[in-house]
């Protein structure tokens, strides 16, 4: 089944020699830009921060990236692809789901066809659709009931949607491989308030049709989330990377932070390192499995000011006669 | 739900969310009816550690949650296409879980 070639480079603004850290600033701007919860458009946006957050699954991540490279420069965005010989892809066996004799294609997880195949799920050595080769058992065996095999898939989510919960649309299109014939079902997902990342929702009977008169397999929606500008997800807790400059650092500062619910301000201590963590209680995510409250962390981050004016380059060179401070010597 | 001009067969009912209780809870019987695998083989995937009920005491009994009907077919999924006996199960299922733990932990480093 051809896929349409997704141009990570094109989507995220960035030159294909770009750097690490360009992307992520690329990704930072665009997410902040297309983020459903602030755009006025809300459906485009929706579709352009799913593009954005599959571009930067792919960049941002060096393995990823490299893989996505292999690929050619030569490719435009939406064209039918063929990857070439030889070309690993995340999938067995080509097709997405490919389960015995039917192929199958999900619309709706905030996933392309194009990243399923290539950085897909089964690719990252999870889920057990390649797994699922199951014998094809002929009509001869009648009276052995059998229950259908079972799908999975990832599925998109934003923070904002995990906190808040959220009904997503997906549908689910089956080709019988011998027939040809394609079969469309949409179902209505209810994602639950507090579910975290890794979570799976069991959708019951949705899966491949049983064998002999058995009962139909699961669709199992394993939840990911969504990259924020903002922050990073670990568990329940949330980590917000906070810029200081170095005299905020060394004199201490009181700053606000937007965190998911509200706004806190934020007291950090004269001597403040880069690399120290600052825990704000209760405002990370909620986990409505064990109903643990996570902790946002404010991780410092010492930012160097790049030109200095000459007044301020007097000000530096007398702190530096001044000062006995070596950072060196410990 | 109707859409014009995408009007497929199936998209002319009205579609009810399916509702997902986090912590919905099953015991034995209605895991197995519903994994459609025999109550004995669930107690030997507990036995071996394979599958972990939500609850286990004297009193009230095991309950599962969906992760472990997931856990049991998964289990039976590596035996019939693979013919992978329980101590190659666990061994597999404890290396996907550590792959998996690890790849999000590269992903949260990156995104520093």
């Amino acid at each position: 089944m051809p896929v349409q070639f997704k141009d990570y480079y094109k989507i995220l603004n960035v030159p294909r020699e770009a750097s690490n850290e360009d992307i992520k600033k690329a990704f930072r701007k665009l997410a902040r830009q297309y983020h459903p919860d602030v755009a006025k458009d809300k459906k485009a946006a929706e579709e352009k921060f799913k593009e954005i957050n599959e571009a930067y699954e792919v960049l941002g991540d060096p393995e990823n990236r490299k893989k996505y490279d292999e690929l050619g420069s030569n490719w435009r965005d939406g064209t039918d692809f063929q990857p070439p010989p030889g070309w690993q892809q995340g999938r067995a066996q080509g097709a997405p789901f490919s389960e015995g004799s039917f192929e199958f294609r999900f619309d709706g997880t905030g996933f392309s066809d194009f990243f399923e195949q290539f950085f897909g799920r089964s690719g990252r050595f999870d889920g057990f659709s390649d797994f699922g080769h199951r014998q094809e058992y002929s009509d001869g065996e009648a009276g052995f009931a059998r229950r259908g095999s079972d799908l999975e898939s990832d599925i998109l989510v934003t923070l904002e949607e995990a906190s808040k919960g959220s009904v997503r649309v997906l549908t689910l299109q089956r080709t019988n491989r011998k027939t040809g014939q394609a079969r469309t079902q949409t179902i209505k997902v209810k994602i639950p308030p507090g579910v975290i990342d890794g979570q799976i929702i069991r959708v019951p009977g949705m899966g491949n049709e049983g064998i002999g008169g058995g009962a139909p397999g699961d669709l199992y929606l394993r939840i990911r989330f969504a990259a924020h500008p903002d922050f990073r997800v670990r568990g329940a807790d949330l980590y917000y990377s906070l810029d200081l400059a170095p005299w905020e650092a060394v004199l201490g500062a009181r700053i606000v932070i937007s965190t998911l619910q509200d706004r806190v301000s934020v007291k950090i201590p004269p001597g403040a390192n880069s690399g120290q963590q600052l825990r704000v209680r209760g405002r990370g995510l909620v986990n409505g499995q064990s109903g643990e409250k996570g902790d946002l962390f404010v991780v410092i981050n010492i930012v160097v000011p790049e030109k200095v004016t000459e007044e301020e380059r007097e000000l530096w060179n007398r702190l530096s006669r001044v000062s006995h401070f070596n950072p060196r010597n410990s | 739900m109707k859409e014009p001009g995408n009007a497929k067969e199936e998209s002319t009912q009205e579609l009810q969310p399916v509702e997902h209780s986090m912590r919905a809870v099953y015991t034995i019987e209605a895991i197995a009816d519903l994994a459609q695998v025999p109550r004995r083989l669930i107690i030997l995937y507990c036995k071996h550690g394979l599958v972990v009920p939500a609850s286990k005491s004297p009193d009230s009994g095991w309950y599962f949650d969906d992760r472990a009907i997931r856990a049991v077919r998964r289990i039976e999924n590596l035996r019939n296409a693979y013919g992978m006996n329980l101590t190659g199960i666990k061994l597999m299922m404890h290396l996907m879980k550590e792959v998996e733990r690890l790849r999000e932990e590269v992903r949260f480093f990156h995104r520093q």
